[in-house]
């Protein structure tokens, strides 16, 4: 079972996490015309490599983190959280 | 009007009596491991900034307890929370244990909030009380990674539990604390794995902490 | 009991016993009796199975598994496979491994109708005309056939009797989380073991046998000496946890080895999760058998058979033997049969380029043939030609062994930082050489795993062992079984190859060879190196199959014995299972779904005053000065302007755009609400509104604080609610111009502080919504129930709740949506509001309503109202246009008919149109669309009061 490297708690079994998303920008929701807003909704690349996820740490601290991980060897290289209020200018 | 009687949602073994306006199991257990439904204690979470006005008063982050007076215990089970924990009826010392100006933070979001019916509350006191959770819990509870006064949040028999080592007289303890609802479910979850242990239900009694 | 000193009589029976050896695992002063196919037996404690049946004289323990042909010994360890048998209840029990026990009952399995006399023999006669592949290519057709193959063949299947009931007895599971992991516990994985332990990890060593020392236990009295020192250091390092009878059966992502612990005390088997730091892989080596004609005749032994046989057990193997030899311990185990007494008839060296050809007899071993057409007459021929490297868990761990061709085997390379190799598989040398090795790799170990699963820390380069270089014996010149387990010859993979299967993955599963329950152990090399013979290719070109877990048999008890499922149960759930309460499973929840008379229920509600529990109504308290802009993004309707005081219904999208969750929401204070979600919705909701809070709004400052089960909630509704409520609120004025419909009030119910409720109106009737510190629940409900008995109050359950509801039309999400269901599509477009600014699910919705061409979700009523559609039934146009669907359907006790909701598509949606649904058995039924989803009170009058 992968250990997922839990900003706070530390190396966890995978099974206490839910996988959320790739990470990926939205577009403007009253701007993007549908093709565009479906891609974002649906499609996804699943590559044979590196990617970014969304991973929510639901039998833990109940947070949202970032992972990268390289799909062929799940070898996990950098755990981070969401960027804070401060890093994304006023609300 | 009759007089209160609050109920845990973990079913006492006889004999009952009523402690702190709680029916609780009167039952008295010697045993080597022994499983204490504690659900009437007075339970306050708190929340702030996982690096805010709360850790300065507390001193702990998540991860860790620490006894604040001999009858309460502060636990940070998750990042920027913390749960008090006190005697029976104490929600109030407990509020204004945690009472802090709400304005004078510079924008630092302050709450607490009364948990005392929403959590079931275990303690598993004995010596094979690690031995037992290893059961039912993926978390390593040897000394060096969970020492007394560790804390985490973690599954227990597939269930979202709190967990805290808290020994007394040293004596390896653990309180257990999960949604009321399941209370029942996890108790006796823990008493099938303490079977082969000889773990007995002990009632509710003091001391509280 | 004896007097010590004296060696108690061996048992007449007892033919094969030896005199006491220096290794034996048998306690001479516990004799227990068992039974074998009905006959009784006597055994010694330590004993296994065979062992006993062995000193006994017994030669044949079953039949094999195509060919019904006689089969005894080969391995004398967990891995013989001709000695699976059936033990009481328990079937395929490694009889050459499990210890009797007394008043054992043990059948032999795949016979039929005995053991001596099995009918399925007659395969032998036809073998030939059973090549590999034959069933499927005979019994392919006719397909309708095939059921009636299956009982002909099931007759002559292996394996022995599942029991019908549950297994009995406790299965358990648990987990450990050492810092080193050592699996096998021979020599290499005990020094491995000790050293680490001396360096200061904690060590889990897991070894397969019931006793650690692997090919020590049958060695001379140097060896058993070095075998009583390891053993003393393993005994003296505390930090070391031996698990004996267990194997590793597994290696998974980031050390996550499983290991499966047999026969505890207090447990059938234990499943042992374990995290290791560092994994040390010590599993020795397997001897490997000879493929030759003949080769799986009972009488037929590897050499380490022989041994444990003699010394561990103290059983001659047999009166007169051909041994085979090609190395060392096949020297040794001349030495051993000699002491034994048994009379050595022909030597055959390898080295020395002799052979053997054939083993020939009818039944059991007769006479052998060797190369040079030399025929001796023996009953046991012993083969010692080469060692399988057990490389499983390396492979598990994505490592692919390299083949030495000059060494014959298999062995590790590119290891990754945690994980390290030691014993025999690693290489050879002397035990010297072996231990130090080991120690060095433990002590390696324990460093490696100090420095957190070995990422961090550079790796030390570790000795190398030295490579004996041995000779490459597969087969002889005859064609022989390859896989002992399957039944397969060198013939069939010959054949195999010869139809096209080239590749050693497709040969495998044309063959069946690997696949039995060997794995792989014993057959995996032959199978290869005569794959390679037949294609021209080396062994190394030719590859290995996959090992994959299970590298050992694991019960189902021990996966899937002990499983845990929460359950949550309300405040008031044992008061529901005392009045005998029909319960509903609900997700998570048990629920009420009625006491009796559903219909009753519902009844009592429209005239006098019932209470429900809906305690599992997902909630939520948030606390904060952002709330309503949280809420006004979750929603599609607006909530900026929701007084203190107020309750507002809410439906929840998804981005896209379909229907999440719905429910109402209250504001208590002014920076606190109460939210709800459906009773299936908490978790999904509660995981939405942290993304949001947590990846999208970082800068509201709002806390969430579940609050399903804090809270008991009770619904009193009736048109005697109030009346009833008057007598039990304190502080709460319940006059309707104070406390109208879709309002909040706190204050204490029946003397209980801290509760809330809200007018709101799923059933229909005036209902008021209590919300109580869950502990005093079940003190609200029966005060409830003391105080209303002359109005008649009475509980009611799900359905009669459910039925209420869809007279009232509210659509349920999940029931009367789904995964597609768009907000416009559920029928409560009227709520969206596509003026703000932003919120989940906008732009689908706005496109949605643009084009208007989704089925929409209208009230249905049948011209016959006997007749009640079943849920799910199709709204049909013509022969074959499905225009529609119901998806909730009851008959509703308060109007006398039967009444639904369902979907059709939008020109069908005019209230009055006539459209036809088609019943379970096929019958057409109009049904009429209603103007509203309401068929009860569709104003809203008497909610309102």
């Amino acid at each position: 079972m992968l250990l997922i490297p839990c900003v706070h708690c530390g190396p966890r079994n995978v099974s206490e996490f839910a996988y959320a998303d790739a990470v990926l920008p939205a577009p403007d929701p009253n701007a993007a015309p549908p093709s565009v807003w479906r891609r974002y909704l649906y499609m996804r690349t699943n590559p044979a490599g590196w990617t970014s996820e969304w991973w929510y740490h639901q039998s833990g601290c109940r947070r949202y983190f970032m992972v990268e991980r390289d799909t062929r060897t799940n070898e996990i290289r950098a755990a981070a959280l969401p960027p804070r209020p401060a890093d994304r200018g006023a609300p | 009007m009759a007089r209160l009687l609050a109920r845990s949602p973990i079913t006492p073994p006889p004999p009952l009596v009523v402690a702190e306006g709680w029916e609780v199991s009167g039952r008295r257990s010697g045993a080597a491991l022994r499983l204490s439904d504690c659900t009437p204690l007075a339970k306050l979470l708190v929340r702030g900034d996982e690096q805010g006005r709360f850790r300065a008063r507390f001193g702990i982050g998540v991860g860790a307890a620490r006894l604040l007076s001999p009858d309460l215990l502060v636990i940070g089970w998750g990042p920027g929370e913390w749960t008090l924990l006190g005697p029976p009826g104490a929600e109030e010392r407990l509020a204004s244990v945690a009472a802090l100006d709400r304005d004078d933070g510079g924008g630092e979001f302050l709450s607490a909030t009364e948990v005392t019916h929403g959590h079931a509350l275990m303690r598993l006191a004995g010596t094979a009380a690690a031995a037992l959770l290893a059961k039912i819990c993926a978390i390593d509870l040897g000394d060096d990674v969970t020492p007394n006064g560790a804390a985490f949040r973690s599954s227990v028999a597939k269930l979202v539990t709190e967990v805290v080592r808290h020994d007394r007289d040293g004596e390896p303890a653990y309180w257990l604390q999960c949604d009321r609802a399941f209370g029942q479910y996890l108790f006796d979850a823990v008493l099938d794995a303490g079977a082969e242990f000889g773990i007995e239900v002990d009632g509710f009694r003091p001391p509280w902490i | 009991m004896t007097s010590a000193g004296t060696p108690p009589t061996i048992p007449a029976r007892m033919t094969r016993r030896l005199a006491p050896q220096a290794g034996e695992l048998i306690d001479r002063d516990r004799q227990i009796v068992f039974s074998w196919d009905g006959d009784r037996y006597p055994a010694y404690q330590g004993d296994t199975i065979i062992s006993a049946l062995a000193a006994c004289g017994q030669r044949v323990f079953s039949r094999s598994f195509k060919y019904h042909r006689p089969r005894g010994l080969l391995t004398a360890n967990f891995n013989d496979p001709g000695c699976l048998v059936q033990v009481d209840g328990e079937p395929n029990v490694r009889a050459a491994h499990r210890r009797v026990e007394p008043g054992m009952h043990v059948r032999s399995q795949n016979v039929w109708p005995s053991l001596q006399h099995d009918l399925g023999a007659v395969n032998q006669a036809i073998s030939r005309l059973l090549p590999a592949g034959f069933y499927y290519k005979t019994f392919m057709a006719p397909r309708a056939l095939w059921p009636v193959y299956q009982r002909v063949f099931r007759r002559f299947a292996p394996g022995g009797r599942v029991p019908r009931g549950a297994a009995e007895g406790y299965y358990d599971k648990r987990y450990a989380h050492p810092d080193v992991l050592v699996a096998g516990g021979g020599p290499a994985g005990m020094a491995a073991a000790a050293a680490a332990a001396t360096a200061g990890a904690r060590v889990l060593l897991v070894e397969e046998e019931y006793e650690l020392g692997g090919h020590l236990r049958w060695g001379d009295a140097a060896q058993l000496a070095r075998l009583a020192e390891l053993r003393t250091a393993v005994a003296a390092a505390p930090s070391i946890e031996v698990l004996a009878n267990a194997a590793v059966i597994g290696r998974y992502d980031d050390n996550w080895v499983a290991v499966a612990q047999r026969d505890l005390p207090h447990a059938r088997e234990r499943l042992i999760k374990a995290r290791a730091s560092v994994l040390v892989v010590a599993p020795g080596l397997i001897e490997r058998p000879y493929v030759f004609a003949g080769n799986d005749k009972p009488g037929v032994m590897l050499s380490t058979a022989v041994r444990r046989l003699i010394n561990l057990y103290a059983v001659r193997p047999g009166e007169r033997a051909v041994v085979l030899t090609a190395n060392a311990e096949g020297d040794r185990a001349i030495a051993d049969l000699e002491r034994a007494g048994v009379q050595l008839a022909a030597v055959v060296d390898a080295r020395q380029g002799e052979d053997v050809v054939a083993a020939r007899g009818g039944g059991l071993l007769r006479e052998v043939e060797l190369a040079g057409g030399r025929v001796v007459e023996a009953d046991l021929l012993v083969t010692a030609v080469g060692w399988t490297a057990p490389t499983a868990l390396l492979n598990m761990a994505g490592v692919r062994p390299a083949y030495d061709p000059r060494a014959g085997r298999f062995f590790p390379r590119d290891l990754p930082d945690d994980l390290l190799a030691a014993g025999g598989i690693a290489g050879d040398g002397t035990l010297d050489q072996i231990v130090d090795h080991a120690r060095a790799v433990g002590r390696e170990a324990a460093r490696r795993a100090r420095a957190r699963g070995g990422r961090s820390a550079p790796p030390n380069p570790l000795p190398a062992l030295p490579i004996d270089t041995a000779l490459s014996l597969f087969r002889s010149s005859t064609h022989g079984i390859v896989d002992y387990s399957e039944d397969v010859s060198s013939k069939d993979v010959v054949g195999a190859v010869r139809e096209g299967f080239d590749s050693i993955e497709l040969a495998k599963r044309f063959t069946t060879a690997t696949m039995g329950p060997a794995q792989g152990k014993l057959e995996l090399v032959n199978t290869v190196a005569v794959h390679a013979e037949a294609t021209g290719r080396d062994i190394a070109g030719t590859g290995t199959t996959t090992w994959r877990p299970p590298y050992a048999p694991v019960s189902l008890g021990a996966l899937a014995g002990r499983s845990f499922q929460p359950v949550a149960y309300s405040s008031l759930q044992p008061w529901h299972a005392r009045q005998g309460a029909k319960p509903l499973v609900a997700g998570q929840w048990i629920r009420p779904d009625h006491y009796g008379d559903p219909a009753a229920e519902v009844r009592n509600v429209r005239e006098n005053v019932g209470i429900i529990d809906v305690t599992p109504l997902g909630k939520f308290e948030l606390q904060g000065p952002d709330v309503a802009r949280l809420l006004n993004y979750l929603y599609v309707n607006k909530w900026m302007k929701l007084a203190v005081g107020s309750v507002r219904y809410g439906v929840m999208c998804g981005r896209d755009g379909v229907v999440l969750d719905d429910g109402v929401t209250g504001r208590l204070a002014d920076d606190r609400y109460i939210m709800t979600t459906t009773s299936s919705g908490p978790e999904t909701v509660w995981r939405w509104i942290e993304n949001v809070l947590q990846t999208e709004h970082p800068q509201w400052r709002i806390h969430v604080t579940p609050r399903t089960s804090a809270l008991a909630s009770i619904n009193v509704a009736g048109p005697k609610a109030r009346t009833l409520l008057q007598r039990l609120v304190e502080g709460i004025d319940l006059d309707p111009e104070a406390f109208p419909y879709m309002r909040v009030r706190s204050g204490a119910v029946a003397g209980i502080p801290g509760c809330f409720m809200w007018r709101i109106g799923f059933t229909g009737e005036l209902s008021y919504e209590i919300h109580a510190p869950a502990a005093y629940g079940l003190q609200l409900w029966e005060t409830l129930l003391a105080t209303g008995a002359d109005l008649g109050v009475a509980p009611f359950g799900i359905e009669a709740q459910r039925i209420m509801r869809l007279e009232k039309g509210h659509f349920i999400v999940g029931q009367d949506t789904d995964g597609l269901t768009q907000a416009y599509a559920a029928g409560v477009g009227a709520l969206v509001k596509l003026d703000k600014e932003d919120f989940v699910g906008k732009p689908e919705l706005v496109w949605a309503a643009q084009r208007g061409d989704q089925q929409i979700l209208v009230g249905l009523q049948p011209a016959d109202g006997s007749i009640v559609p079943d849920e799910g039934c199709q709204l049909v146009e013509g022969e074959r246009a499905i225009v529609g669907r119901i998806t909730s359907s009851r008959l509703s006790p308060t109007l006398g008919r039967s009444i639904c909701l369902g979907f059709v598509e939008p020109r069908l949606a005019a209230a009055g149109t006539m459209v036809e649904v088609r019943l379970v058995d096929g019958r057409r039924l109009p049904v009429r669309v209603m103007e509203h989803h309401a068929h009860y009170d569709p104003e809203g009058l008497r909610l309102r009061v």
